[in-house]
């Protein structure tokens, strides 16, 4: 009996212990299995822009996606860009078509670091490319009941950030909030996300990125998202771009 | 009035320890206010509203992020090289986080797009990542520049041998702090390439610095050199420390009354210090010599009498002065010249005021030497006595060829005002060889200058009529041998046609224009040419010659284009530095003719209605004329140009010119009652006031030609000018006027 409880005490605290000792690089690696989750997914977009005078502008656009690597993303608002779409393919491809100029134009970008036409969100922010495999995590101190907070630093010098300090949900494993600092280790931007639970798949329904320095934001709402909808890589293709049937 | 005068030395001698405490009290009140003064090194700030160029410039820098351009050259052997494009790399993010500033651009941070067969490639010229260490990407870099129109040029140099980091100011940041904070950033970086700062900001922020520098390092000196004199020409404490201490007190008080009016130092508002030095101790001067030679006549209560005899010239002395700098109010281009003028005349009735009160207050507490002391004491057989006798007995034996003698100076003072040049050119303040002038000439050589020029375009920026109109614009405005290069929304928008259809030019589909635009929106660059709304853009230029004939050339030949170039789709305006430049320049004529004239005019009534004879007040202004003659004469035949500095002298001189005169007025007043003969009236006004008048020219004289030793030009030539006005109205008023006097009143002699 004594030995039951001692072992029953033993197991007990060896959970406990597992639980804070928990390695900082399988939390990213669990963030991004959770982010990447679905095998595709299909949603509505809406995009507010607010720059430092207060003054907003809403885009709303389709996206689907495939993974982390396949995504096609159409304007639908406002009227003046409805019908530009994009599409990213592995290995940074990426295209672009404008309905007035009747062809797919392909993109290269000399630089991640840029933002993306008109937002806070860089090239880099949206690669796609999972966190664990770009940076390498430690904790930070501060700890509480509820978060994981984690030290991200670059693995390559290829990087717009010289570190990233990420808020991880402890019992979901999503991120909360991430504080982006530059290369001089200014903090300079950051992102603030709301999951929420659809199915058995968690998804990012808002997420805020903040440029400190040029007090400027950008909100992006998924809205009517689907998961698991059978999607082939022959809808993410250069026609498919140009003839609009990527819509829904 | 001269009873009047007398009580009020009396009571004044009386109650000395009250006007020594109230003083005390006083001085460190404004002591500690001005203590607390800030400098506001910005130009712009002081740019008139009433003025369009001025407005409409101040306007783009409010809706078009700050048009305060500062820029950093880093000049090496060539630019296109790892460690170089390192150093531009690390001068753009450091110089980006300084507060104030809005953005920095630079060839490591600008957006470059550019079409081939396999599409368009967008982004910045250079990853600022990962940078370029390869002969290819050099060679690479070199072409994307050579073959873009937007920077060639305009970020690096066409000899390779110089790049641009240019920052633009937040609109309301502190000017100074921020260049300070460039600076400081840059010499932090200990970079092995040669730095040099251009554009306003940086400049200004430097000319400041130079004048405090100047002021520090050349106004003790100045001050040794007129106590020096004063000491040689009274022998006594009292005639050394007075005039010095009332000028210190009145520049305190002045300093103190700047901070609690709420107003800034400025470029201007920085020579009132030596503007205080030169006419503050004038007055103290006149009162101690006039009790000196009460003393020394054996007189009773000679404070009181001496203070009661000077009380008048000194009172008009100071009024007329005051009117003097007043009178920059009327026709002043720049706010902060206008409040130099208040400042400097409130200050010049500060120092009006202490040498009526604090000098005699504290030569009453010297005890009275005894009678046999006082006869060792005096001073009539001196040269400077020897010297005036002469002046005298000169002028009294043949006042018309005095008269004609001034009269050739005069002539030949006016000829030479026919060849004064105007110059606003910021660069003819340095000496050869000071990095800022070479600055100016690197940027001026190698980049286009730095005086920037906007035309501003009002309607639907997206319309294609209204993006030809400003192509067609920029296409005009580098036809003018002074534009280098224009860059507009539209270069923009042409490069991205042209990447993409290989067309470099506005597409006629205004969908096309939205969807272009769709890829260029949020960039930072744009928010420097169009506005949130896309109603207002405009077309951003420099304008390279610092002469102000060809800036007159291209302000009418670009009004031509204006007026030809009307349309219902949007309004063209234009504006800029030079534009500015072109009124500044035709306000120092303005407003130099007419505060001399305002001036004039209030001096001829003042003291027409003190002396109850306007005829008194016209001849008052003899010598100061001749004087002003004489100023501008020697600026016209020696080069010296009419500049913002410059123009303030002419205040000076008939500032102070007119003290002398007044001095000799008065006591001919007085005198011609009591002397026989106008000979005697005259030769005793001379006698009376040459001595105080004398140490005044000669010693304030001396203090400012110490200014020879400036960095800064302007400063050099303030002090020689100012040293000529004085010297020029001294020896007009002891030997012009009397003859005046002498040869008009010849029936009574």
């Amino acid at each position: 009996m004594i030995f039951k409880s001692l072992l029953g005490l033993c197991l007990f605290v060896g959970l406990v212990s597992h639980s804070y000792a928990q390695d900082p690089q399988d939390i990213l690696v669990r963030m991004d299995a959770l982010m990447s989750a679905p095998s595709d997914w299909i949603a509505t977009v809406e995009m507010t822009i607010t720059n430092r005078k207060g003054v907003e502008k809403n885009h709303e656009a389709t996206l689907k996606q495939i993974g982390s690597g396949y995504r096609l993303y159409r304007y639908t608002k406002p009227e003046n860009k409805a019908g530009i779409a994009s599409l990213s393919l592995p290995d940074g491809d990426m295209w672009l078509f404008m309905p007035s100029f009747g062809k797919a134009i392909r993109i290269n970008l000399l630089s991640k670091s840029q933002a993306l036409t008109g937002t806070d969100f860089s090239y880099e922010d949206m690669s796609g490319i999972p966190y664990s495999q770009r940076y390498a995590a430690t904790f930070e101190n501060a700890l509480n009941d509820s978060e994981y907070l984690l030290n991200l630093l670059p693995k390559s010098n290829k990087t717009s950030y010289s570190r990233i300090l990420l808020s991880v949900d402890r019992k979901n494993g999503y991120p909360i909030q991430m504080a982006f600092y530059d290369k001089s280790g200014v903090y300079f931007k950051k992102a603030i996300y709301k999951y929420a639970k659809k199915g058995k798949y968690w998804y990012a329904e808002e997420v805020t990125m903040t440029d400190l320095t040029r007090d400027h934001s950008t909100t992006v709402y998924i809205k009517e998202i689907r998961f698991d909808n059978g999607l082939s890589k022959e809808e993410f293709t250069v026609d498919m771009l140009k003839n609009g049937s990527g819509n829904k | 009035m001269s009873d009047r005068f007398g009580n009020f030395s009396k009571k004044l001698i009386n109650l000395k320890w009250v006007v020594i405490l109230a003083t005390a009290v006083i001085t460190v009140f404004f002591g500690y206010h001005a203590s607390r003064l800030t400098i506001n090194a910005d130009i712009l700030e002081s740019l008139p509203d009433s003025d369009r160029n001025a407005q409409l410039l101040k306007e783009i820098g409010v809706d078009f992020g700050g048009n305060s351009i500062g820029i950093i050259i880093l000049e090496t052997g060539n630019v296109y090289d790892t460690g170089a494009i390192k150093h531009i790399n690390d001068l753009t993010d450091s110089v980006g986080k300084i507060e104030g500033i809005a953005s920095v651009s630079s060839i490591t941070n600008i957006i470059n797009i550019k079409g081939d067969e396999n599409g368009i490639e967008v982004g910045k010229l250079i990853d600022s990542y990962d940078l370029p260490d390869s002969q290819d990407d050099f060679d690479r870099l070199r072409a994307d520049i050579a073959n873009n129109p937007l920077y060639r040029g305009s970020v690096v140099s066409e000899d390779e041998t110089s790049a641009l980091i240019i920052f633009y100011l937040q609109e309301g940041a502190d000017v100074k702090s921020v260049a300070n904070a460039v600076i400081e950033k840059t010499a932090s970086l200990d970079l092995p390439e040669s730095i040099y700062y251009a554009g306003s900001p940086l400049l200004v922020s430097y000319i400041s610095d130079l004048i405090r520098n100047d002021l520090v390092k050349l106004l003790p000196i100045a001050f040794i050199v007129i106590a020096l004199i004063l000491f040689l020409s009274f022998r006594s404490w009292a005639g050394v420390v007075l005039p010095l201490a009332t000028s210190v007190i009145a520049i305190i008080w002045t300093l103190g009354s700047i901070s609690l009016s709420g107003y800034n130092m400025t470029m201007i508002s920085n020579n009132i210090p030596i503007i205080l030095l030169a006419v503050g101790s004038a007055y103290a001067i006149h009162v101690v010599n006039k009790i000196n030679l009460e003393r020394s006549s054996n007189r009773p209560e000679p404070v009181a009498s001496g203070l009661k005899a000077v009380t008048t010239p000194v009172i008009l002395a100071g009024i007329t002065t005051a009117i003097g700098f007043v009178s920059f109010i009327f026709g002043a281009y720049l706010d902060m010249i206008v409040e130099f003028g208040l400042f400097t005349s409130l200050g010049t009735l500060y120092a009006c005021v202490l040498a009526l009160t604090l000098v005699p207050a504290m030569l009453s507490l010297q005890p009275e030497p005894p009678r046999q002391s006082r006869q060792t004491e005096q001073p009539k057989t001196g040269l400077l006595e020897k010297g005036i006798s002469k002046i005298a007995s000169l002028t009294i034996r043949s006042p018309k060829k005095m008269l004609l003698f001034w009269l050739l100076i005069i002539i030949t003072g006016v000829i030479g005002i026919s060849s004064i040049k105007r110059s606003v050119n910021i660069q003819e303040y340095f000496r050869p060889g000071n990095p800022a002038r070479k600055a100016e000439q690197i940027m001026i050589d190698k980049f286009g200058g730095t005086n920037p020029v906007f035309l501003l375009f009002k309607g639907d920026i997206l319309n294609p009529a209204v993006l030809r109109a400003m192509e067609a614009a920029s296409d005009y405005m580098e036809a003018s041998p002074d534009i280098n290069a224009t860059l507009s929304v539209a270069d923009l928008i042409a490069e991205l046609n042209y990447a993409i259809t290989g067309s470099r030019s506005i597409p006629e589909d205004p969908e096309q224009i939205q969807q272009l635009w769709f890829f260029l929106e949020g960039n930072e660059t744009l928010e420097k040419m169009v506005n949130q709304d896309l109603t207002q853009a405009i077309v951003i230029s420099k304008f390279k010659s610092p002469d102000n004939q060809s800036k007159q050339v291209f302000a009418d030949y670009m009004a031509a284009y204006l007026s030809k170039n009307e349309s219902p789709d949007y309004q063209i305006e234009i504006t800029g530095m030079p534009f500015v430049d072109i009124t500044m320049d035709q306000s120092l004529i303005n407003s130099q003719i007419g505060s001399i004239f305002i001036a004039l005019a209030c001096i001829i009534i003042v003291i027409g209605l003190i002396l109850k004879s306007m005829r008194f007040g016209l001849l008052a202004t003899i010598p100061i004329v001749a004087a002003i003659a004489i100023l501008f004469g020697i600026m016209g035949l020696a080069g010296i140009s009419l500049n913002i500095a410059t123009v303030l002298v002419a205040s000076v001189a008939l500032g102070i010119g007119i003290d002398y005169s007044i001095h000799i007025i008065t006591h001919f007043n007085r005198l011609r009652t009591s002397c026989a003969t106008m000979e005697s009236v005259v030769s005793q006004s001379i006698l009376t006031s040459g001595r105080a008048i004398i140490i005044n020219f000669v010693s304030v004289s001396s203090g400012f030609l110490v200014l020879v030793f400036s960095d800064m030009i302007p400063l050099v030539y303030f002090g020689v000018l100012i040293a000529v006005s004085m010297i020029s109205s001294g020896l007009a008023a002891l030997t012009l006027l009397p003859s005046v006097l002498l040869v008009m009143n010849k029936r009574e002699s």
